[in-house]
């Protein structure tokens, strides 16, 4: 693809290669471990000497095939995830030595007891809650066992120094993509929301962070030299998008929003912000604890009560001047789905916005239908502007 | 109706019409589905009298109860220990959460996509028609599932005293030991609600008491065994249902008398069915009253429920808490024990729970299993689908029925069940 930032175009390049630097790397001996999910501490994995990589699930192909053993009542990603390891299509998948999966929802640990029978699987079991320290415990202990099990796995001990340096690494990452996606708080986002997408994706799938990290920190010189001086008028509406993860095959809402003529400036769910929410303490005489702690702090709805993502949400729309928040729930996916009316009231009531939640999934047989909700939905925010 | 438990409900908050009309459609229910059952032992008269006052009398009693200083509690599932409320001078009783109830203000606040048990809970908060909820003193909910976790976020909005124990997802030396620590701060919690000091004499006497009405609805359970079965499968899903919110000591003695009473049948050989009748165990998610939609199918069609694998059946109220340690902390130990052994489908890996069904299975003698999961249950539902293939593997025919508390589906239902016990024969 062409993009006006020469930078931009390395970036997608390594999210294209990422496929091959894995088996790369794996040919030169070093062990996978694939993931599904930002609580898998990857500064952890890495400092084992193995390299993480996110999983596939974003595809509606493989979903019929998953149904066969999954109810269909049941969200799409689960069953993408599992539909594509059980037919044997993810070639990220293919190259894991084992998967870190994690008991965020009911569906996905359930999921997961299947995806052992084709891949080891290993459970990090998160508490129901980060706002006690007994939740913190709970979880530390869990990042103490893995790392129990990644020395015994790798018959390599991992130091603290290797997970500082892992952590330092990766906060300096996220520092870098955070001020990328803090662009689009100007008057004109320098880049679009699938664009940023594509760059949180290049991180989540290369063995090479350091490399994204470089032509990332050109990007923002690229972008800041090129920065339009401000006219005050900023036409198009600047749109807040939150809910279930979403990422190249399902974002369906997110093309149809830039179809639109919205802007997408902050992509607050899993595979965008929230994964950069964290800036892990380097400060910390015990590294495995600071990691813990920020970890736990991940504002997903799988923590009750989940105060973390509304605070969240409500700096974002501050910083990025929301004009209204689209939040996307995959059909059966009951964390979103029953937070929407809590977030509702928070958008509508408090923060006086325009708000719209969607229910849907991968398939393209509503796509007309959500066109037009969105369609209302902006020309709302337009009126009201 | 008498005028003192309309004032009663009144007091409480209760929204008159509409509890009206809930009683109306409950006793019409209890009459086409209970008294219209053949052949009941004479003894079941008590349920019908629990039943006729199911917010009357019990609710006048739990009421006495408050003025006399005792605190009410109540809860949505089986993972509250009743031991602990009891010895800290408390009453455990069930909410209401067995029928769909003001399903559009319900609508507001949570997706369709939830299950009906949920719905229903929150559908009698928003009606105003649960005695039980309105004139708890606390309301404990646990973090079970996403939808229920999620749920008592926004019951916590509705109501001025919810509180909420967190619950481990795994068996593990770590799961108990946060079980253990929840189970402390509830005690806790219990505590400062009551005013009560718990001391090992106070919670023995609880584990005492809730054991005896576990050991009454044993004995029952176990007298199913019997070929042919003495009693209905939804006669004995009552006796479960009523267990979560009657006197515990007043269940305890009861049930007992039925018990009497079925061991006399079992001797004379005399059962509720035919003796050919095919025999079923039902496994899968709770039914509260007064969902007794599919057994009443089931046993239409002509077959006994011999088992209810489920949270209100013997998932719910197998094992008894050990009663013998000396100090608070022994006995407490042994509540945790007690507790972290319910096999609920919220745990990863859930073993356990298939082999209870299989155990259960043979021990009731099942002909065939019915694994009744209610739409959008994603645990059962996804487990449903092992234990399915697991009883197959033994040669047991499994029907796995997925629905909610609806009557849609009856006739649609009523072909599958049909079309199973066919294949039983």
């Amino acid at each position: 693809m062409q993009h006006h930032y020469q930078s931009l175009q390395e970036i997608d390049r390594i999210r294209d290669h990422a496929l091959l630097h894995l088996e790369q790397a794996r040919e030169q001996g070093s062990k996978i471990v694939g993931i599904y999910c930002i609580f898998a501490p990857g500064e952890l994995i890495r400092a084992a000497g193995c390299i993480p990589v996110g999983l596939c699930g974003k595809k509606e192909d493989p979903i019929p095939e998953a149904e066969t053993v999954l109810p269909a009542n049941l969200c799409p990603l689960i069953k993408s995830s599992y539909g594509y390891a059980a037919t044997d299509t993810c070639p990220y998948f293919a190259q894991a030595d084992m998967v870190l999966g994690e008991s965020t929802c009911d569906g996905k640990i359930k999921m997961f007891e299947l995806l052992n029978e084709i891949k080891h699987c290993r459970i990090l079991h998160l508490p129901p809650t980060s706002r006690t320290d007994s939740g913190l415990r709970y979880w530390y202990r869990e990042i103490l066992k893995l790392k129990d099990f990644l020395e015994d796995w790798t018959g390599q001990r991992i130091s603290h120094t290797a997970v500082r340096r892992e952590i330092s690494r990766s906060n300096r990452i996220g520092r870098t993509l955070w001020e990328i996606g803090g662009t689009c708080q100007w008057d004109h986002p320098p880049l679009s929301g699938s664009e940023m997408m594509r760059i949180f994706e290049a991180n989540s799938s290369t063995p090479y962070p350091e490399s994204l990290r470089y032509y990332a920190d050109r990007l923002l010189q690229e972008v800041a030299s090129r920065r339009r001086s401000t006219n005050g008028t900023a036409s198009r509406p600047r749109i807040l998008l939150t809910g279930s993860p979403v990422g190249s095959g399902s974002d369906k809402v997110l093309q149809l929003l830039e179809q639109l003529g919205a802007q997408a400036v902050a992509l607050e769910n899993c595979t965008g912000l929230k994964s950069l929410y964290r800036n892990i303490r380097e400060d910390c005489s015990d590294p495995l604890h600071a990691l813990a702690e920020r970890y736990l702090q991940t504002p997903c709805p799988c923590m009750t009560p989940n105060a973390n993502r509304f605070n969240f949400i409500r700096d974002l729309v501050r910083q990025f001047r929301i004009q209204g928040v689209v939040d996307l729930s995959w059909q059966s996916c009951q964390p979103y789905s029953v937070e929407s009316s809590t977030l509702s009231r928070m958008i509508r009531e408090r923060l006086n916005l325009s708000y719209l939640h969607l229910e849907t999934d991968y398939s393209n047989s509503d796509t007309e239908q959500l066109r037009t909700r969105l369609q209302a939905f902006l020309e709302l925010i337009e009126d009201n502007a | 109706m008498s005028d003192e438990n309309r004032r009663m409900w009144s007091e409480l908050g209760l929204n008159l019409r509409a509890h009206d009309q809930l009683l109306s459609v409950l006793s019409n229910a209890y009459q086409d589905i209970y008294l219209s059952q053949q052949n009941r032992p004479e003894s079941t008269s008590y349920f019908d009298d629990v039943m006729s006052e199911i917010h009357g009398q019990r609710i006048q009693e739990l009421m006495r109860e408050k003025q006399q200083g005792r605190k009410i509690v109540g809860s949505y599932c089986v993972f509250v220990p009743e031991e602990i409320v009891q010895a800290a001078n408390a009453t455990l009783v069930g909410l209401c959460s067995g029928a769909d109830f003001a399903e559009e203000e319900v609508e507001k606040y949570l997706p369709r996509n939830t299950c009906s048990l949920i719905k229903s809970s929150l559908g009698f908060k928003l009606g105003r028609v649960c005695p039980f909820l309105e004139g708890s003193d606390m309301i404990v909910g646990e973090n079970t599932c996403d939808g229920k976790k999620k749920f008592y976020e926004t019951l916590s909005d509705l109501v001025p005293n919810m509180y909420v124990m967190d619950l481990p997802q795994m068996k593990s030396q770590q799961g108990r030991q946060m079980l253990r620590s929840e189970f402390y701060r509830f005690l806790e919690a219990m505590q400062d609600l009551t005013g009560f000091q718990v001391d090992a004499t106070a919670l023995r006497n609880g584990i005492r008491m809730v054991n005896e009405k576990r050991k009454a609805i044993h004995r029952l359970q176990s007298l199913r065994t019997a070929d042919p079965a003495p009693i209905s499968g939804l006669d004995a899903l009552l006796a479960n249902q009523i267990f979560l919110y009657e006197d515990p000591r007043r269940f305890a003695r009861e049930v007992h008398k039925i018990c009497d009473e079925l061991e006399q049948r079992i001797e004379r050989g005399e059962g509720v069915f035919p003796a050919n009748a095919p025999r079923i165990l039902v496994s899968g998610c709770p039914m509260a009253v007064p969902n007794w939609k599919v057994p009443h199918i089931v046993e239409s069609a002509g077959a006994v429920i011999v088992g209810e694998e489920s949270c209100v059946g013997e998932r719910g109220n197998r094992n008894t808490t050990e009663e013998e340690g000396e100090s608070l902390e022994e006995l407490m130990e042994a509540v945790v024990d007690r507790y972290f052994g319910i096999d609920c489908a919220i745990f990863t890996p859930n073993p356990d729970r298939t082999e209870h069904i299989l155990d259960m299975a043979k021990r009731y003698r099942a002909d065939g299993v019915i694994h009744y999961g209610l739409q959008f249950c994603q645990p059962y539902l996804m487990e449903s689908f092992g234990v399915e293939k697991s009883l197959e593997d033994k040669g047991i025919p499994v029907l796995r029925l997925e629905t909610d508390y609806s009557q849609e589906d009856s006739g649609q239902l009523q072909t599958r069940v049909e079309a199973f016990l066919e294949l039983l024969k």
